[in-house]
């Protein structure tokens, strides 16, 4: 033992370097973690009926405080914070994608009107489904606010996920991410097993895919002796032969990425969870995680891993296949809206994936112009979904939609846009990005994969469509659903999305010039 | 000698000590046993049966458990900084309070909603 | 084996190390799921020890406060919440799942041996002075890693951590909708009720069987419904009255007494 170090005077220490970082480049991040901390402080001190209306505040001034700062930092490229963050175009770009997204979100979050006993979520989560405990809650008008500062540090998550430039500061970030959505998966007011079931598997899927990331993080640190992305790049293309140790470790960092992505074969949590989660954090989850994970994705594969392009774009090839064939082909047999649209996510994951696999400029221009439609349109069709009702809750199931157009021309013309811009249908964003995807991936070689993609797209085409022709094309009866009139929280972010999605579709020169400029990340 | 050596001497000497007193307990005092001694309390209360599939314990000892864990890995965050005090200088203590003041929030939040109370 | 290594650590790694290997073999060879983590308990704590003895102290606090301390405490609640008895059938439900397991577990331990034995013999060690010398012990690495190069991800735990505790309230935690009763209001309630007001009578008697499912006997020698907990009536736990049990503990008495 050093027995000297007793004896050590003060002026002896030498002060450990400070750490470089630069606040003004990871402020949204700070506003969102410092927003989530409030909102918890807001949970211990308000009393309960004013927590609400505090909550709401704090959250939507921190989405657009670093909204704002996400702005004011456009255009900047640097690595702060030890190395341990990259601000740069995709990121940035991301990041103020996921913070609109999540402001949407949050309206659909916040909406009252649509549920005559309240909002989504359950009145105490802790209650047993169907108490006396939980029927007095109800009674009472209990809500659950402690979705708000969850939310805030689910958003915060993200924020960091995609601008992390090292494995260990990515994982922290993925798991900010997904812990508050697990709890939020299982607390919906109605169908409380069925959301619970689906928070149960969320989680112990989710922490098989972190254990596949951290395993594999650890054997990408045994063969390059680093976890900082760049560095393990340079170890990549430094050392001549391939070590078992980056192979496997690659794959399992992928994998867990792949698994937040919801990629075949990694995505059998997805229906049961889309399912029975509260549907405002089916849609939050469906846009953000989604964004987010891909901008993780994006960065590992072109950051960390663009030195071994031949042996990860394979894999992916197949996996985008397998992606967009079950995803499309399983949503036709579906009968319930949500999980149909949760094999439709999968589907829609499989037609990014032809835009990560080009590994081109356009390639990931391309799929951060996809990420960015297919966010707002989700938001859009689950702000619906949300809206469609019967006594009981949600109605679901697809022959609850029959004749929907008839009875509520308006909020089914929006469903039909955000059905439309899904099947990659003209003048619709959705068309945009996949013409944008697969330009990148034929200017990339990868004919034979476009061509299953458009295979795929035709089917996926059938059951969005489907769903059109059935609220238009059918007598109302007694089964169908009726539309809730919401408050001007859902109002907003169902016209946002719908906004968005046409925008998008007739003149997307704009966003497709932004991504086309943020379409490096930084080394 | 290596400095651990005391503590594997005091180790065994208590182990002996307590080796010791248990055998000498058995040999010295009276023994006269019957059913009733035999049983799993001389008196008072008899073990009921357990409810099949087991006993289960209430779900607020979970809530116990969490709370444990939390402020334990706060600890293991301490102790590196305690150690590095010096180096880590006034920067460090900064850092530390701004954690510390984190999870403190959650406390505040735990204690102002009776999750400490034993209700 | 190298020269740095004394006779106390020598004893110190073979009785830890012992220790240890028994509690592994507690752990997967006991019954009860309990017994298995408090097995598991015992190895962990050895193994902390050897982690300080070999210059980890870290490690070993680590291996203390976490693993001893908080993952066996939740693995002890979650058993404890499923359910203490609940040991397992040692039916197979997929078929071939022991052999599976059989060649799983000699493969991993071949993996082991391999990957142990390849570091042994393949690696020059850089040792414990050079690991050390940067920054003047590992415990101040470490310090030096967390507060300087992973500041972002040490601070942004502590979101984690947040959220852990806020989701076991959220889910674990009973709150009331109505505010709790009173002493007082609980008293004059019970009077007011009309019920008698006054403790039931005591369950059991006599010493060997005075416990919650024995009733009371009533002077004529029938059993008092009123002192056996109602939960125990319904689920039929209630003890018939022996009295054959009465002569007994007069013989067990007689016993004693001589």
């Amino acid at each position: 033992m050093s027995a000297p170090a007793f004896g050590m005077h003060l002026a002896d220490v030498v002060p450990f370097n400070l750490p470089s970082i630069d606040y003004r480049l990871i402020a949204p991040i700070l506003i969102l973690m410092g927003a989530g901390l409030l909102s918890v402080l807001v949970e211990a001190f308000i009393p309960r009926r004013g927590r609400r209306p505090v909550q709401l505040i704090v959250v939507f001034v921190a989405l657009l405080a670093a909204f704002a700062m996400v702005l004011a930092a456009a255009g900047s490229r640097a690595v702060t914070a030890e190395g341990s963050i990259a601000i740069d175009g995709p990121g940035l770009l991301l990041q103020g994608t996921l913070l609109l997204v999540a402001l949407l979100a949050a309206m659909l979050m916040a909406e009252r009107m649509v549920d005559p006993s309240g909002d989504a979520f359950a009145p105490r989560a802790s209650t047993l489904p169907g108490s006396e405990d939980e029927r007095q809650f109800t009674q009472r008008g209990y809500l659950q606010t402690e979705i708000w500062p969850l939310f805030c540090f689910s958003v915060s998550g993200m924020l960091l996920f995609v601008v992390s430039n090292d494995l260990l500061i990515m994982f922290v970030a993925l798991e900010i991410m997904s812990l508050p959505l697990y709890l939020l998966a299982g607390m919906a007011r109605r169908r409380r097993l069925l959301s619970q079931e689906a928070a149960m598997k969320y989680f112990l899927l989710g922490a098989l895919s972190s254990a596949f990331f951290l395993y594999g993080s650890a054997l990408l640190y045994g063969f390059s002796g680093s976890i900082d992305l760049p560095v393990i790049a340079d170890q990549i293309t430094a050392k001549p032969s391939q070590s078992w140790l980056l192979m496997i470790g690659a794959a399992f960092v992928l994998i867990g990425l792949l698994f937040k992505v919801g990629a075949v074969p990694f995505h059998q949590w997805v229906p049961d969870v889309y399912q029975g989660s509260p549907t405002p954090v089916t849609g939050f989850m469906a846009a953000t995680v989604k964004i987010a994970a891909f901008g993780a994705l994006l960065r590992v594969l072109y950051v960390a891993l663009g030195g071994l392009q031949w042996d990860w774009a394979p894999m992916l090839w197949i996996i985008a296949i397998l992606t967009m064939v079950v995803g499309s082909v399983i949503a036709i047999t579906q009968t319930d809206i949500k999980r149909m649209l949760a094999y439709s996510s999968i589907a829609q994951a499989g037609f990014i994936l032809v835009g990560v696999v080009a590994a081109t400029r356009e390639g990931l221009a391309s799929a951060l112009f996809y990420l960015i439609a297919y966010a707002f349109t989700t938001i859009g069709a689950f702000a619906v979904i949300a809206m469609a009702r019967d006594s009981s809750g949600e109605a679901t199931h697809l022959s609850r939609w029959a004749g929907l157009g008839r009875k509520s021309p308006i909020v089914a013309t929006a469903f039909t846009i955000f059905m439309l811009a899904l099947a990659g249908i003209p003048l619709t964003s959705g068309f945009i990005a996949k013409f944008s995807v697969f330009t990148a991936a034929i200017a990339a070689g990868d004919t034979w994969l476009v061509i299953v993609a458009v295979l795929a797209s035709l089917v996926a085409a059938f059951f969005y469509l489907r769903v059109v022709v059935l609220m238009f094309f059918a007598e109302p009866g007694p089964e169908t659903a009726t539309v809730a009139v919401p408050s001007v929280f859902t109002t907003v972010a169902l016209a946002a999305g719908a906004t968005v999605t046409v925008v998008l579709g007739v003149v997307p020169q704009p966003v497709l010039e932004m991504v086309a400029n943020a379409d490096v990340f930084i080394r | 000698m290596n400095v651990y050596t005391p503590i594997l001497v005091l180790g065994i000497l208590a182990f002996g000590f307590a080796l010791f007193s248990v055998t000498l307990a058995g040999f010295t005092g009276p023994k006269r046993y019957n059913r009733a001694k035999l049983a799993a309390y001389e008196c008072g209360i008899e073990p009921t049966p357990q409810p099949v599939g087991g006993g289960r314990f209430a779900i607020k000892y979970y809530l116990t458990a969490m709370l444990f864990i939390v402020f334990d890995i706060e600890i293991v965050f301490l102790y590196p900084w305690a150690v590095a005090f010096d180096q880590l200088a006034l920067f460090g203590l900064i850092e530390m309070v701004l954690f510390i003041i984190a999870v403190l929030v959650v406390y505040a939040y735990v204690w102002r909603r009776r999750g400490l109370e034993w209700d | 084996m190298s020269e740095g290594i004394n006779l106390g650590e020598t004893i110190v790694f073979w009785v830890c190390a012992g220790l240890a290997t028994l509690g592994a073999l507690g752990l997967v060879l006991s019954r009860k799921a309990v017994h298995s983590a408090l097995w598991m308990a015992l190895t962990m704590i050895n193994l902390a020890i050897l982690y300080v003895a070999n210059s980890a102290p870290f490690l070993g606090m680590v291996q203390v406060i976490v693993y001893t301390g908080a993952v066996m405490m939740l693995f002890l609640f979650v058993l404890m919440v499923v359910g203490v008895d609940a040991s397992d059938s040692l039916i197979e439900t997929i078929k071939g799942q022991r052999a599976a397991g059989v060649l799983l577990g000699l493969a991993l331990g071949v993996l082991m041996v391999w990957g142990i034995g390849s570091a042994l013999a393949g690696v020059a060690p850089a040792g414990l002075e050079r690991a050390n010398e940067i920054d003047g012990g590992n415990v101040q690495g470490i310090a030096r890693m967390i507060f300087t190069d992973y500041l972002v991800a040490f601070e942004a735990t502590s979101a984690l951590l947040i959220t852990a505790a806020m989701g076991a309230m959220v889910l674990a935690h009973r709150e009331r909708w109505a505010a709790r009763p009173t002493q007082e209001q609980l008293s004059k309630a019970r009077f007011l009720s009309g019920e008698h007001p006054g403790n039931k009578p005591s369950p059991g008697i006599y010493a060997r069987h005075n416990a919650v499912d024995t009733p009371a006997l009533l002077p004529d020698g029938t059993p008092s419904e009123l002192s056996v907990p109602r939960p125990l009536r319904a689920r039929g736990d209630v003890r018939p009255v022996d009295h054959a049990d009465m002569t007994e503990i007069a013989e067990i008495e007689e016993v004693d007494a001589t």
